[in-house]
């Protein structure tokens, strides 16, 4: 329309109006959101130019130099294995052992789920996770299981072996434990290994023998130390584990009773019959029976008629046991 | 701007006594949900047109941020609110032969009456704002859609929405100096209208007032349809004007007196009933006689339906308004203006209630119009979809966010 027209405008909208504001005119508050508009405009275009860029290069490499894409794939040789294994007595060139890498192979190049399966083949590692550490290192967090018994068996040739049972019931050979830490460990009796697929079945009932063994340990480590075998045979039919120790060649524990109050009322009674007896003194101890204050039968190795007498009155209250149980049990002896 | 839970869009209402920003998150088209509300004291508005363009920015601006704040979201696009003495309307009206053989009407009948009807040109320097369709005719008989009915003549009538460009520039330069677009104007009187009457009330017939503190923007519905618009560049700020000047205090203290005592009818009959000033025994306060208040505010109330009745003519008829007067706006709390309008009008009218599903912090009357906006977007948007859809590629993604 040209200006001072008188002529009318046939279909003038709003619309028409434009909207643009110069920067000028624009608050503070406006100029900031056009900034931001624009920063944030050429960050998109930012990362949709690199993108494209990549993706233009790994096809243009694709298609001229496949050599360089699979090189590339295949990134670093492993330079370092990094073992992480807090507790644990298995370290790095066990580990490498196991792993079985190849020479120079990569990074990228590796499997973790077939080298985890092959640290797992062994029983004493209980879970492994292996994370790539770019540029060149694999990284092994491991974590052991611990023995609770020793057992034996025979191996193929008819060799007798030596095996460790876990807290969890898998056996396995142990590598790494010190011979003391061994040699303190009772043996596991009445039950038979059975192997299926090359490994041990694990031996079910473990936790029982573990919960009394872990009481023991820490509640009387003066008991603990004589012991030399925990055999599980009653423990499926009567719920029972029986000990042999220097103590007695024969002791009872039933696993439906507090193992601290009998472990305490067997210290008593070793006690007691120790002060009263000369070696070899008792022979059979079955705590699984009244429980706490009732009757311990006990079988003496031997004793004439007379010092079985002075024993009965000899005999003290229990310190650890109630004084209604206390003197049940001086008469039971 | 598309987000994963919905469109996102503001609603902005620039007014003469505070500028009322919504963000409201539209999802699938049809449901509304309002997630953040920005409220400013108005600066550099006066009866409802920006006369300081750096004072009405920082106070729209600072709405907006708070919206935005308040939502969490950034606005891209705004629905904005128009009003004004300078906003206009007229009814136009085309009539075309229906060309087929078998006098069956089409799609072409209709876009020629159309296109007729809206062909009438608006005096230089106006601009369209809206053109609100009427029910067509077919051979004298209204239809709501003609396609393929049978007849000799078609009538169609439109209520064209104009206003002077400049100033509606202005209106939009100031959202615009947010960095926003205003993706639709709409007409405050209709915002308010869409909000306050249901589909019913307008088929009845209805008359919504919606008195600000500028402007006084009304609606005529009739037989569904809209009748009329205008606005009155007077409203509640002239009451505070007059009681400034008949009582003879200040400005301040005549919009106290109007918000504690102020009447549009005249109720008391003691002439010595009086009412402190100030009310709180400071030097200069005294005494005013309630009667005088309510004298001087009455007198304006009814001055304003007058000019309403007067600018709407023969189009307004109490025999064709069955649904009342529906009164809306700020000032709509003035006690007693429902009585002073079915005085004035000769009609039954109340206060405008909006909908069930607006919460219960934005029922006041004075966010009617900036609700409407949306009220009234989302029906039209049901009534007439958009002919074609909208660019959604990478390209206009980018022209969008450089934009």
């Amino acid at each position: 329309m040209s200006e001072g027209s008188q002529s009318l405008d046939m279909d003038r909208s709003w619309r028409d109006i434009r909207q643009d504001v110069s920067s000028r005119a624009m608050s503070a508050r406006g100029r900031q959101r056009q900034l931001m508009g624009w920063f944030n405009g050429c960050l998109l275009c930012a990362v949709i130019g690199t993108a494209a860029w990549g993706i233009y290069t790994v096809v243009h490499t694709w298609e001229t130099d496949r050599a360089a894409v699979a090189s590339a794939v295949r990134s670093e040789p492993v330079r370092h294995v990094t073992l992480r294994n807090p507790g644990g007595v298995l370290d790095e060139a066990w580990v490498r052992t196991q792993l079985a890498l190849p020479r120079n192979a990569t990074l990228m190049g590796l499997d973790l789920e077939v080298l985890r399966s092959r640290l797992l083949a062994n029983g004493q590692v209980r879970n492994v996770t292996l994370i790539r550490e770019f540029p060149d290192r694999l990284a092994v967090n491991l974590e052991e299981r611990t023995p609770v018994v020793r057992a034996q068996a025979l191996d193929a040739a008819g060799n007798s072996i030596h095996l460790l049972v876990a807290r969890d019931g898998v056996i396995y050979e142990g590598h790494g434990y010190e011979a003391k830490l061994l040699a303190g460990l009772p043996w596991l009796a009445g039950v038979t290994l059975q192997r299926s697929g090359g490994r041990f079945v694990p031996v079910p009932g473990m936790e029982t023998v573990n919960a009394l063994l872990t009481a023991a340990q820490l509640q009387a480590p003066h008991l603990y130390s004589k012991w030399i075998s925990v055999s599980i045979e009653r423990l499926a039919s009567h719920g029972e584990l029986v000990v042999s120790s220097q103590d007695a060649a024969e002791i009872i524990f039933s696993g439906r009773l507090e193992f601290l109050v009998q472990l305490a009322q067997l210290d008593y009674i070793i006690d007691t019959t120790r002060a009263a007896l000369p070696e070899p003194g008792l022979a059979f101890v079955n705590l699984a029976l009244g429980g706490p204050g009732g009757q311990v039968p006990i079988r003496l190795a031997a004793g004439t008629p007379e010092e079985l007498a002075r024993l009965a009155e000899d005999a003290e209250p229990n310190p650890l046991l109630p004084s209604k149980f206390q003197r049940k049990n001086q008469r039971d002896l | 701007m598309i987000s994963n839970r919905g469109r996102i869009v503001g609603a902005v209402e620039i007014g003469t006594g505070k500028i009322s920003v919504l963000v409201g998150e539209i999802a699938r088209g049809r449901a509304l949900n309002i997630i953040g509300v920005g409220l400013a004291q108005s600066h550099g508005v006066m009866k409802g047109e920006v006369v300081d363009y750096k004072a009405a920015c920082e106070a729209t601006h600072h709405a907006l941020e708070m919206a935005e704040k308040k939502a969490g979201v950034r606005l891209d696009e705004v629905w904005l609110a128009q009003t004004g003495a300078h906003v206009d309307g007229f009814a136009n009206e085309a009539s075309v032969n229906v060309q087929s053989a078998d006098n069956t009407v089409t799609l072409l009948d209709i876009e020629r009456v159309c296109g007729l009807a809206q062909q009438k040109e608006l005096p230089a320097g106006r601009s369209r704002i809206h053109a609100i369709r009427r029910p067509f005719r077919l051979d004298g008989r209204a239809v709501n859609d003609p396609e393929h009915l049978t007849g000799s003549r078609l009538d169609v009538g439109y209520w064209m929405v104009h206003g002077q460009e400049s100033k509606i520039s202005d209106n939009i330069h100031v959202v615009g100096g947010y960095h926003l677009e205003v993706r639709e104007l709409v007409l405050s009187s209709l915002a308010s209208g869409s909000l306050m009457t249901s589909a019913d009330e307008r088929n009845q017939g209805a008359l919504v007032l919606d008195i600000g503190r500028g402007v006084t923007d009304y609606i005529l519905y009739r037989d569904g349809h809209v009748a009329a618009t205008g606005v009155l560049a007077v409203g509640g700020d002239h009451l505070t004007n007059d009681l400034s000047i008949g009582l003879r205090v200040t400005p301040t203290q005549a919009e106290m007196l109007k918000l504690r005592h102020g009447r549009a009818t005249v109720q008391t009959k003691d002439k010595t009933d009086k009412v402190w000033l100030n009310g709180d025994m400071s030097f200069g306060d005294r005494q005013i006689p309630r009667h005088a208040i309510e004298a001087i505010a009455s007198a304006r109330v009814q001055e304003i339906f007058e000019i309403v009745m007067k600018q709407l003519g023969p189009r307004f008829s109490p025999a064709h308004c069955g649904a009342g007067v529906v009164l809306t706006g700020g000032t709509a709390k003035l006690p007693g203006l429902d009585e002073a309008a079915s005085r004035a009008f000769g009609l039954p009218a109340r206060r405008g209630e909006p909908p069930s599903w607006v919460k219960e912090d934005l029922r006041d009357p004075m966010f009617s119009t900036v609700l409407g906006i949306y009220q009234f977007g989302l029906r039209a948007a049901h009534d007439h979809p958009a002919p074609a859809r909208r660019k959604t590629g990478l390209l206009s993604g980018l022209s969008k966010i450089f934009s």
